[in-house]
C-alpha cells in the first residue's frame, strides 16, 4: 500500500508538466466555450513559439552542460540585420537569400564558438559573460543596420519561408519540428550528446574518462550560437525586415522555457523534449490568458511566478525521488514531522 | 603581494590610465562642468552596484536591481497621480515596496534556494510585470510618461553648493556608509564570511538565509535611493527606467574587483569601477564616438575584464599553491640539515 | 587518580546498516592530558569523534562532561560544552582577517557595530599568552597552514575550549612545523587544556601522548599510559590477533615477467620527488604510506591528469608522455582517489558510466548503437557481479561498493595494459571489499599490471606482489621478497625502522 502509494507519486512529479498542461487545455477549452481547443489555434500556439523553440534546441546544449547561453538574441539579431544586408545587397535574389542565410548562420556559429572557447577555459560564470556579450552583440547590430529598420520585402524565397504554409501549416514550425528532431538524434543517439550529459554531470569524472570536455562544451556554444542565427534569420524572414532590436527579451522567455522545461541549471539532468514541453506550456499559457481576455501587461508577472514554482517544484521533485532530506526545501516541509516524531 | 591588493592597484591603476588618456588628449575632459556631469551621470548607477557588490560578496549576484529601480519609480508615480497621500507617505510606501522587492530576492535565493541568478531572472519579470501594471496611462488608457513637478523631488535632482549634485554626494556618502557596513559592523563580516566559505560560517552560527536575505534587502534599499534620484533627475517616470541598469552596476562591480566567486570586493573597488565606466564612456563622447560605438567598447571592456579576472584568480592560486610547496621543501631541507 | 576526568563516554553504540560501528566503547579524557586515539581506517575513531561533537547520533551509551551526563546533538551544542574541532580541511573564511575569523559568530558588539579594539586586545592577550607567531591582522589566506592551525586553535581557546580535538594535525605540515605544533600542544597541556589526538604517524603519537587507546573494529582494544608505551606492543594491539595469518602477512614475490611501465626519477615540486619504479606484466605494485606522502599526485602524473616537474616515463620500453586520451588509448586505466567526485557520473545509469570509456566500442561514425551500448552494460555488470545486477540504476543511487564497482566496470571492459588504482576501498562494506580484491587479483592473472595506492595495511597485505612504502614525496622501502608483516609496514611508513628503535 505504501508502497504504490510513493510510486504513485513519483509518477506525478515526473509527468507533472504533462499533467499540467493537459489540465489547462481543458480548463481552457472549458473556459473559452471551445475557442481553445480548435486546429487553428493550435496552429496559431506551434507558430507563435517557433522561433523560440529553436533557439531553445540550441541553448539547452550548454545548460545541460552548467553553463548558459544568453546570447541567443543577440545572435538572431546580428543574423537577422547580416541576413538582411546580405539580400539587399544581391538584389533580393534567392542566391542572395541562400547567402544571406549562410552569412547570417555563420555570425552565429562564430560568436558561439568564441564563448565556447572563453567558458571552457576560464571559470568565469556563464550567465554574466554571455549577459555582457549580448550588448556587444546589440550594439553590433546597430552597426550593421545604422540603427535603421533594413526592409526585404521583395526577396521571394524569404518570403516564402516566412509567410506562406505547407499543408495548413507555416513553415517556420516546420523548421522547428526540424531543429528539435535533429537536437533531440544529437543529444540521445550519438557520441556526443553522452558525452554532453557525462561532462554536466561531472566534467571530472567524464575528463578522467578520456572525454574531450573543452572540445564538447565549445561545441555546444556553437550550436547554441548557430540555432540563435537560424531563428534570427527566421525573424527576418517572417517581418520582412530587420531592426536593432531584434529579438530582444527573447533570451528571458528561452530560458524560462528551458527551465519550465525540468532541466536542471546545474547541468547533467533534463530533456530536450522536456525543454520543448516548457515553451508549449508557456505558449499555450500565453495564448490562453490571450483569449480569456487577460491584459498582455499581466504575462510578465506570471511568467516570473511560473518559473519560481517550477524550480521550487523541482527541487521537491528531486527530494521525493531520492527520499532524502537533504534538500533544504524539503526540509522545510519535513522538519515539523521529524521534531514531533 | 597580496591577491587583493594587487588586484586593487590594478583596479586603480586602469581608472588613472584613462583618466591621464583622456585628460591629455581632449580639452574638455578635465574641466569642472564636465567633472560634475560625469560625476552626476554615475551616481545612479552607483548607488545600485553599491547594493549589487554586497549581493555579489555573499557569492551572489542580484539582476533585478534595475527593475526593481524601474518598479520603485513606478511605486512613486502612481501613488503621485492616482492618490493625495502627503509625500512623506509616498516616499515611506516606495520604500516599503523596495524593501519588499528585496524580500521577494531574498525569500528565493535564501529559502527556496534558487540559484542567484535564475531568482533574480525570474523576478525581473515581476518586477516589470508590476511596473507595466502601476504604469500611468493617459485619458485614452494608453501608456505615458508621468511627469512629476515636486518641488522637493525636483530639488533632489540638484546642486549644492559648491557645485555638485547632490545625488554625487549621496552616492559618495552611501559607498562611506556601506563600506563602514561591510567592515565594522557584525552582519558586514557576517556577508563576507558567508560568500568566502558557507559551510564554516554555518558552523560558526552563521545564517545563510538571514544574510542572504539582509543581502537583497540592502540591494533593495539602494535600488530605492537610485529610484528618487531618478524621478529628482527627469521628472518624469517611464515604464522603461532601469531595466538596462543591471548589467552596468554587476560590471562596475566586477571591474572593482568583486568577485562572483564571493567573499571579495568592498566599495572603493565598486567606486573605482564606476568611475572607471562613467570616464570611458565620458571620453569615447569627448571623442565623438557613437552610442554603439560606446556600447561595443564597454561591453568588450567588461568580458575583457571577466577574462582578465578568471586568468588572475587562476595564476595567483597557482603561484601561491606553489610558493606554499617551495616552503614546505625548504622547511624539510632546513628541519633535516 | 589524581587528575580530574572531564570527558567519559560509557558504552557508546553506533550502527550504520546493520553493522556495528562502535560496540559499547569506553573513553575517558583527563583535564590537561593529551589523549590520542589510535586505530586503522575504519576501526572506529572518526564515528567516535563524530558522535562527540553531535555529528551522529549515538545508539546508545552516555557521555559525561565534567561529571555531568550531557545530550550532544549539534555542533553547537559541543561548542557550549567547551569541545572543539579542528578538522583536516580548515574552516576558516579565507578573506577575513585573523581576528575576525576567532570571533566569527561571537563578536562583541554595540548596536551591531563590531567592537574591533576590544576583540584585537583579547585575541592579541591570547596570542602572547600562547606565543605564537601570528598578527591580529593579519588576513587567513596569507598565512602557512601551520598558522591556519593556530588560528583554529585560538578559534577554540577563545570560544573556552576545555577539550580540543585535532584530527590528523600534522598531515600537510613540514616537519618544523609540526615541531611547532608539538610545542603549542605542550603549552596546552600545561594550562589545562585536554586534547584528543588522532594521527597514524606514531613516532610523533609515541611522543606526545599521556595516554593512548586504541580502537580495533569498533571496540577498545586497550588503553595505555605513557609510561608503558611500547611501539611494537600498541602495533600489535592495532592489528590484533583475531586477523587471520593470510592478512596479517604476506609473502611477496617478485615477477620475471617484462616491464610494462617503469617511471624513472620523476619529480613534483612539494608532491614527490625522484621516485623511480617499474611495474611488470601481472604484477600488482602497492605504493602504501601516510596520507599526503605524494602517493595519489604519482600516479595522476603517470595518467596524464596533473602535470609533473621532471623525469622520465615509459610504456614497454618506449617514452611515453602522459596524456588522459592518448592513455585510455594505450590501454591504461585509472581508478581515482574519490569515486563520488571523480570517478562515477551520479546521474548517469550504470551502462551510461560504463559507456564512458568504450565509445570507440559501442558507436560507428560518432552513432551509438543502443544495442551494442546495453550489451556493454550487460557485459560490464557480469564482470563486475553488480548486486542487483541492473544496468539501467542511476550510478549515484547505488551503495559505495556498488559505485566502486562500475568504476572498474569502466576499464574491465577495456583491453588494458595498466591500471593505476587509488584507494579503492575506502568507505566500502567488507563483502564488497573482497570481490574488488578478486577482481584486482583475476586482472593481474590475466595479464595486466596494477600500480595500487593504499592506506589500509590489511589491503594492502591482501593484493600486493610487491610493496613500496613512500614517505614525505620519497621512496622509503622497498619489500619485493619474503615475508612481510603490518608490523614492518607500519614502521617504515611512520619513520620508526630507520631511527632503529625496534
Amino acid at each position: 500500500m505504501k508502497k504504490s502509494r510513493a510510486d504513485i507519486r513519483k509518477k506525478v512529479f515526473s509527468n507533472s508538466r504533462i499533467i499540467v498542461l493537459i489540465l489547462m487545455c481543458i480548463y481552457l477549452t472549458a473556459a473559452t466555450n471551445g475557442k481553445f481547443f480548435t486546429y487553428s489555434n493550435f496552429v496559431s500556439i506551434m507558430y507563435s513559439i517557433s522561433l523560440t523553440g529553436i533557439m531553445i534546441c540550441g541553448a539547452t546544449f550548454p545548460v545541460l552542460l552548467g553553463g548558459i547561453d544568453r546570447t541567443v538574441s543577440g545572435n538572431a539579431a546580428v543574423c537577422g540585420a547580416m541576413a538582411a544586408t546580405v539580400a539587399l545587397y544581391f538584389n533580393q535574389t534567392d542566391i542572395g537569400a541562400i547567402l544571406a542565410l549562410l552569412c547570417g548562420t555563420a555570425c552565429g556559429v562564430l560568436s558561439g564558438f568564441f564563448h565556447g572557447i572563453v567558458l571552457s577555459r576560464f571559470a568565469i560564470p556563464a550567465f554574466l559573460l554571455t549577459l555582457a556579450t549580448n550588448e556587444v552583440l546589440y550594439g553590433i547590430v546597430q552597426f550593421i543596420t545604422g540603427n535603421q529598420l533594413i526592409n526585404v520585402l521583395n526577396c521571394e524565397l524569404m518570403n516564402q519561408i516566412g509567410q506562406s504554409r505547407f499543408l495548413g501549416i507555416p513553415i517556420p514550425v516546420y523548421i522547428l519540428l526540424i531543429s528539435f528532431v535533429g537536437c533531440y538524434i544529437l543529444l540521445t543517439h550519438t557520441v556526443y550528446g553522452r558525452q554532453i550529459y557525462a561532462v554536466g554531470g561531472n566534467r571530472q569524472a567524464a575528463e578522467l574518462s578520456g572525454i574531450p570536455a573543452r572540445r564538447v562544451i565549445i561545441i555546444a556554444y556553437t550550436i547554441s550560437g548557430f540555432m540563435g542565427a537560424l531563428s534570427g534569420f527566421l525573424l527576418s524572414c517572417m517581418n520582412r525586415q530587420a531592426s536593432a532590436a531584434q529579438a530582444q527579451g527573447y533570451e528571458n522567455d528561452v530560458l524560462a522555457a528551458i527551465v519550465v522545461g525540468g532541466i536542471s541549471l546545474r547541468g547533467g539532468e533534463g530533456t530536450l523534449q522536456g525543454a520543448l514541453l516548457g515553451a508549449i506550456l508557456i505558449g499555450v499559457m500565453t495564448n490562453g490568458l490571450r483569449l480569456l481576455g487577460i491584459d498582455s501587461i499581466y504575462h510578465n508577472l506570471i511568467k516570473g511566478v511560473i518559473i519560481i514554482i517550477a524550480i521550487a517544484w523541482d527541487m521537491l521533485s528531486a527530494a521525493s525521488k531520492s527520499g532524502t532530506t537533504k534538500n533544504p526545501l524539503a526540509g522545510l516541509f519535513t522538519r515539523k514531522k521529524l521534531r514531533e516524531g | 603581494m597580496r591577491q587583493e591588493t594587487l588586484r586593487r592597484i590594478i583596479s586603480f591603476a586602469l581608472l588613472l590610465v584613462l583618466i591621464v588618456v583622456f585628460s591629455t588628449t581632449t580639452d574638455s575632459f578635465l574641466t569642472p562642468a564636465n567633472i560634475t556631469t560625469l560625476l552626476r551621470e554615475c551616481s545612479v548607477i552607483g548607488i545600485l552596484s553599491i547594493g549589487v557588490t554586497i549581493t555579489i560578496i555573499t557569492g551572489g549576484n542580484d539582476l533585478s536591481c534595475g527593475h526593481l529601480m524601474g518598479t520603485v519609480c513606478m511605486v512613486f508615480a502612481h501613488l503621485y497621480y492616482y492618490t493625495s497621500f502627503s509625500l512623506i507617505a509616498i516616499l515611506l510606501i516606495s520604500l516599503l515596496a523596495a524593501i519588499a522587492g528585496g524580500l521577494l530576492n531574498g525569500v528565493c535565493v535564501g529559502l527556496l534556494q534558487i540559484p542567484d541568478f535564475v531568482a533574480t531572472l525570474s523576478t525581473q519579470f515581476i518586477f516589470t510585470g508590476l511596473t507595466y501594471i502601476l504604469a500611468i496611462r493617459n485619458e485614452y488608457g494608453q501608456i505615458s510618461a508621468a511627469q512629476i513637478n515636486n518641488k522637493t523631488m525636483v530639488a533632489l535632482g540638484g546642486q549644492i553648493p559648491g557645485g555638485l549634485y547632490l545625488v554625487t554626494l549621496v552616492f559618495f556618502g552611501m559607498a562611506i556608509l556601506g563600506q563602514i557596513f561591510l567592515k565594522r559592523t557584525k552582519h558586514g563580516i557576517y556577508i563576507y564570511a558567508i560568500g568566502a566559505n558557507r559551510k564554516s560560517a554555518e558552523y560558526s552560527g552563521i545564517s545563510f538565509i538571514r544574510t542572504k536575505i539582509l543581502a537583497f534587502v540592502i540591494s533593495g534599499v539602494c535600488a530605492f535611493v537610485a529610484a528618487m534620484f531618478t524621478i529628482g533627475r527627469y521628472h518624469s517616470n517611464e515604464v522603461a527606467t532601469g531595466q538596462t541598469f543591471a548589467l552596468q552596476a554587476i560590471s562596475a562591480a566586477v571591474i572593482g574587483g568583486a568577485a562572483f566567486t564571493g567573499g571579495r570586493g568592498d566599495m572603493w573597488g565598486t567606486v573605482s569601477g564606476v568611475l572607471f565606466m562613467q570616464v570611458l564612456r565620458n571620453g569615447m563622447r569627448k571623442y565623438g564616438f557613437t552610442t554603439q560605438t560606446q556600447a561595443v567598447v564597454s561591453g568588450v571592456i567588461i568580458v575583457l575584464m571577466l577574462i582578465f579576472d578568471a586568468y588572475y584568480n587562476e595564476f595567483m592560486q597557482k603561484r601561491s599553491r606553489r610558493a606554499a610547496a617551495a616552503e614546505r621543501e625548504n622547511k624539510a631541507v632546513n628541519g633535516n640539515g | 587518580m589524581d587528575k580530574a576526568i572531564l570527558l567519559e563516554m560509557n558504552n557508546i553504540e553506533k550502527i550504520f546498516a546493520h553493522v556495528q560501528a562502535l560496540d559499547r566503547v569506553n573513553f575517558q579524557v583527563r583535564r590537561g592530558e593529551v589523549h590520542t586515539l589510535l586505530g586503522e581506517n575504519g576501526a572506529g575513531k572518526s564515528t567516535l569523534i563524530k558522535i562527540l561533537t553531535g555529528v551522529y547520533p549515538k545508539d546508545g551509551g552516555q557521555i559525561f562532561m565534567e561529571g555531568r551526563e550531557v545530550n550532544i546533538a549539534s555542533r553547537e551544542d559541543a561548542a557550549a560544552l567547551g569541545i572543539s574541532v579542528i578538522f583536516q580541511e580548515l574552516s576558516l573564511i579565507p578573506t577575513l582577517c585573523v581576528y575576525q575569523n576567532i570571533m566569527l559568530g561571537k563578536e562583541f558588539s554595540r548596536f551591531g557595530f563590531v567592537q574591533a579594539k576590544k576583540e584585537k586586545k583579547k585575541i592579541a592577550d591570547l596570542i602572547e599568552y600562547y606565543g605564537f607567531s601570528l598578527g591580529v591582522n593579519d588576513i587567513v589566506e596569507t598565512l602557512s597552514v601551520a598558522q591556519m592551525q593556530m588560528v583554529e586553535i585560538l578559534k577554540a581557546l577563545a570560544a573556552d575550549a576545555k577539550l580540543i580535538i585535532m584530527d590528523e594535525p600534522t598531515a600537510s605540515l613540514s616537519s618544523h612545523e609540526s615541531k611547532l605544533l608539538f610545542s603549542i600542544i605542550d603549552q596546552l597541556r600545561e594550562r589545562g587544556v585536554s586534547i584528543i589526538y588522532i594521527s597514524h604517524r606514531l613516532e610523533e603519537v609515541f611522543k606526545l601522548s599521556d595516554r593512548i587507546t586504541i580502537l580495533r573494529d569498533g571496540k577498545i582494544a586497550g588503553v595505555v599510559e605513557k609510561n608503558q608505551i611500547n611501539p611494537s606492543e600498541i602495533i600489535k594491539m592495532m592489528i590484533g590477533k583475531s586477523v587471520s595469518e593470510a592478512t596479517a602477512s604476506r609473502m611477496l614475490r617478485q615477477s620475471e615477467e617484462e616491464t610494462v611501465l617503469s617511471i624513472q626519477h620523476l619529480c613534483c615540486l612539494g608532491a614527490y620527488e625522484d621516485v623511480s619504479l617499474e611495474v611488470k606484466r601481472g604484477e600488482v605494485l602497492v605504493l602504501t604510506g601516510l596520507v599526503g606522502s605524494g602517493r595519489t599526485e604519482l600516479i595522476r602524473a603517470i595518467y596524464g591528469a596533473d602535470p609533473y616537474d621532471s623525469g622520465k616515463i615509459e610504456l614497454e620500453g618506449k617514452p611515453y608522455q602522459p596524456q588522459i586520451k592518448k592513455a585510455v588509448a594505450e590501454g591504461f586505466g585509472l581508478i581515482p582517489e574519490d569515486r563520488r567526485t571523480q570517478g562515477l557520473s551520479p546521474l548517469l545509469s550504470v551502462t551510461g558510466n560504463v559507456a564512458l570509456t568504450n565509445y570507440d566500442k559501442i558507436s560507428s561514425k560518432g552513432f551509438v548503437s543502443k544495442a551494442r551500448e546495453e550489451e556493454l552494460g550487460r557485459h560490464a555488470v557480469r564482470l563486475v557481479d553488480l548486486r542487483p545486477p541492473n544496468p539501467n540504476v542511476l550510478a549515484g543511487n547505488l551503495s559505495g561498493g556498488n559505485q566502486q564497482k562500475v568504476v572498474l566496470g569502466k576499464w574491465l571492459t577495456r583491453n588494458l595494459k595498466v591500471l593505476l588504482i587509488d584507494e579503492p576501498t575506502v568507505g566500502i562494506d567488507i563483502g564488497a571489499k573482497d570481490e574488488i580484491y578478486q577482481i584486482i587479483e583475476t586482472l593481474s592473472q590475466n595479464g595486466v599490471a596494477v600500480l595500487m595506492v593504499s592506506s589500509d595495511i590489511a589491503e594492502v597485505l591482501r593484493v600486493a606482489h610487491r610493496i613500496i612504502v613512500m614517505r614525505e614525496g620519497k621512496i622509503a622501502k622497498e619489500f619485493h621478497t619474503g615475508i612481510v608483516t603490518q608490523e614492518d609496514i607500519l614502521m617504515a611508513s611512520s619513520g620508526l625502522d630507520t631511527e632503529g628503535e625496534v
